[in-house]
């Protein structure tokens, strides 16, 4: 322990990390009643980082050209030691993502933490949200396996129905008429160095405007009131709160190690859970398979573009949709987070959510 | 209760042991793994000798190829007599070339010379060329 105190003191005289400490660990105080929900912030850093460590990894032994992506991919799989468990990690680890992504959305809107002083918060939080599925899209190209091909014909394709400039966003996508060598080597540089660069940024501000404000407090319980509507800028502070460090970490861990052994399930025990047969085939350029579908988390969107009579409607809908629910706290403006108090927001998010997964298991069956 | 009897400071090292065990579980179970896939590949036991035909080199000439992963070079020092030696220099480790006016290898990195026979003839190598041994079979080397 006297090595311990001696590198503190060290590094106390230079930088000061006691008082660091005190302020953003032991003396930070936070809601007291934060549930399950607000443990999805660190459980997505961890998920995120586990992504970044395996992606890594796999960099090693994957080769991005058309040529030898499948046989790669084969190999991490068949030879690499460990590679199957390096693969698997990080495809089931993109799924529990975008889970941990929806729940971390659905509860902050449920909650109206959305609402004032953190609109710019919950915007950059989308923002983070569109990058991390432009991630999964791009990153389900790289087997370049028969799924890969195809459900990346079916995601570029829909953007041609963008009035005007639909064809050349379709050609700029792929970086040709169709999907291939191209298409691969800007999806490559994009899934490993853009997108994770960019995401990288957004979670920094992300967290730092949600440090800067302070975390919401839940809006439950007998004492809850609707907080007085700010005029200037105010840390929300909470004196009854727990430390940080180590209560609220503990809770934090709880959550982490929740959805690892959820990850670590699913690779043990349902490793092809989100592999169908035909990530299993090598790309055919010229050979479609039959019922080729998108990720489940992009199924609500595959089957709007098919119940709408014209693409462009169906994009249209899916545009004000998103462009809705980004700007969703410049609208729903009043103090009241209760949701209790707020019938005619929980209708519409129940209602929304019954929609989505009705369009999802529509798509999945159509 | 049962457990207030305790002090706080026996309680807290109890769990701080107890969650550097869980913790050192959990790091070696997933440090391996990473371990084992960084890992370079192993040979997988005996190695195959590397066979190339005779007409491949001249008399006087060397070829290069690779042996157990590391560049080796075969040399016909006069008609019928093959040698073979590692073509990593034991200096620091640069690919030695061959020089056939003056029938010598020359490492271009430091100017290490090495004989035909692998020996060092000067600069600063310490060990002559590891030498790989060589078979006449017919109109076949085998290296190896």
């Amino acid at each position: 322990m006297s090595l311990f105190k001696g590198l503190m003191d060290y590094l106390d005289v230079r930088l000061g990390v006691r008082d660091l400490i005190r302020q953003n660990l032991t003396g930070y105080l936070v809601p007291r009643r934060a549930n399950f929900f607000y443990t999805l912030g660190a459980v997505l850093l961890a998920l995120f980082s586990l992504q970044f460590v395996t992606g890594l990894l796999l960099l090693i032994h994957y080769r991005p050209d058309a040529a030898n992506a499948f046989a790669s991919v084969q190999s991490i799989m068949n030879d690499v030691p460990y590679g199957w468990l390096v693969r698997y990690a990080h495809v089931v680890g993109s799924n529990i993502i975008v889970i941990a992504l929806l729940l971390h959305m659905l509860s902050v809107l449920f909650m109206a933490s959305y609402k004032k002083p953190r609109e710019l918060t919950w915007l950059v939080g989308f923002i983070a949200f569109n990058l991390a599925l432009a991630l999964c899209l791009t990153g389900y190209l790289l087997p370049w396996s028969q799924l890969s091909y195809w459900a990346t014909t079916v995601a570029t394709d829909a953007a041609g129905a963008i009035p005007v400039v639909g064809e050349m966003t379709v050609r700029f996508l792929r970086g040709g008429a169709m999907v291939g060598e191209a298409t691969l080597g800007r999806f490559f540089a994009l899934h490993v160095m853009g997108l994770p660069l960019l995401l990288g940024a957004v979670i920094g501000l992300h967290l730092f405007l949600m440090r800067r404000a302070g975390i919401s407090r839940p809006p439950f319980g007998p004492d809850y009131e609707p907080p007085a509507p700010l005029t200037t800028f105010r840390h929300e502070d909470h004196p009854d709160g727990i430390p940080f460090f180590p209560h609220y970490v503990t809770k934090d861990l709880a959550g982490v190690f929740f959805f690892l052994a959820a990850l670590a399930w699913v690779i043990f025990f349902a490793p092809v859970l989100f592999i169908p047969p035909t990530a299993l085939e090598p790309a055919d350029p010229f050979v479609t398979p039959p019922h080729i579908k998108p990720e489940w988390y992009f199924l609500w969107a595959y089957q709007t573009l098919k119940i709408f009579p014209s693409k462009v409607v169906g994009l249209g809908a899916q545009g004000v949709f998103m462009t809705l629910l980004a700007v969703l706290p410049f609208l729903d403006i009043g103090p009241e987070r209760r949701p209790a108090h707020r019938p005619l927001f929980v209708a519409c998010y129940s209602l929304g959510i019954l929609l989505m997964v009705a369009l999802s298991i529509w798509g999945h069956y159509s | 209760m049962a457990n207030d009897s305790l002090p706080p400071n026996q309680r807290r090292f109890f769990l701080t042991i107890v969650l550097g065990g869980i913790s050192a579980v959990l790091s070696v179970a997933a440090g391996w793994p990473v371990f084992r896939f960084l890992s370079p590949a192993s040979g997988g036991g005996e190695v195959k000798p590397v066979e190339m035909p005779r007409a491949k080199i001249d008399v006087g000439g060397a070829q290069f190829f690779t042996y157990h992963g590391s560049p080796a070079v075969v040399l016909q020092k006069s008609a019928g007599e093959f040698v073979a030696f590692s073509a990593v220099c034991t200096h620091l480790g640069c690919i030695v070339k061959w020089i056939p006016d003056k029938e010598e290898f020359l490492c271009p990195c430091h100017a290490g010379r090495f004989s035909t026979d692998g020996a060092v003839l000067g600069g600063p190598p310490p060990k002559p060329l590891k030498s790989i041994p060589v078979v006449l079979a017919g109109d076949l080397l085998r290296i190896g």
